[in-house]
């Protein structure tokens, strides 16, 4: 692993298009910022790495008997276009 | 006693083309961007969203409100631009459904895959508020 030191406000560039910078620094937190494109996604590790874990437990392959009960629908809604029913973007505009 | 399989009918949910675009993949499958939406009456609100250049890999998927109907993701400004967002309307909501025995099964809250309708093209999106969700949220099971 190459191992950089940085002080607040310096920063690092990635392959000339990925900026990390380091914004704040308090006790053992530090602040980082990121400038990266669209197309670049980045995540904190933790919930990568729990979403991703969760993502291959679900894959399902064809011919695995996976669902022998009936998972209820508690508020009985039909499927509907789902996004229609309610708000769910913070600070849309 | 039900069995679901990846179902070899197609009815189309979302349109004629159901072909879903996921430029990122999905995490942990980055590399799988296409995916085809399939359902069947008999196995609503399910969905299965199969890997489309096999068709033997299939993830359940459920709209999250019929667990949750406060259900409420902060979507990045990031991610509403990355898929072309002009207002909640455009979005289709799935979340993920692991099966985890004969009695159950939970969804993943945490992880929602938010699908522009018009254009087709999602992406499994960490919301703002993704701590307040569970990647594990329990289903009720009849």
């Amino acid at each position: 692993m190459l191992i950089l030191s940085r002080k607040r406000n310096e920063s690092i560039v990635i392959d000339g298009h990925i900026t990390i910078k380091i914004v704040r620094v308090d006790g053992d937190v530090v602040k980082v910022g990121i400038d990266a494109p669209s197309e670049v996604p980045v995540h904190r590790q933790e919930i990568y790495d729990e979403i991703q874990k969760s993502n291959k437990e679900a894959l399902t392959q064809k011919g695995k008997k996976a669902q022998p009960a009936r998972y209820s629908c508690p508020n009985g809604l039909p499927l509907g276009p789902p996004a229609s029913r309610t708000i769910f973007f913070k600070d849309f505009s | 006693m039900k069995t679901l399989e990846t179902p070899v009918l197609e009815t189309n949910t979302i349109g004629e083309d159901n072909t879903v675009t996921l430029p990122l993949g999905l995490l942990g499958f980055e590399r799988v961007k296409k995916y085809v939406l399939l359902s069947s009456p008999d196995e609503a609100p399910f969905m299965w969203f199969q890997v489309m250049d096999d068709p033997n890999l299939a993830f359940l998927v459920v709209s999250p409100f019929v667990v949750d109907p406060d259900y409420s993701p902060d979507i990045s400004d990031e991610d509403v631009r990355f898929l072309g967002l002009n207002s909640p309307e455009d979005a289709l909501l799935f979340n993920i459904v692991t099966v985890r025995g004969n009695s159950t099964a939970t969804i993943n809250l945490k992880g929602p895959i938010v699908i522009n309708r018009f254009t087709l093209v999602g992406k499994q999106v960490i919301p703002d508020n993704a701590n307040q969700y569970s990647v594990r949220h329990e289903l009720a099971v009849e």
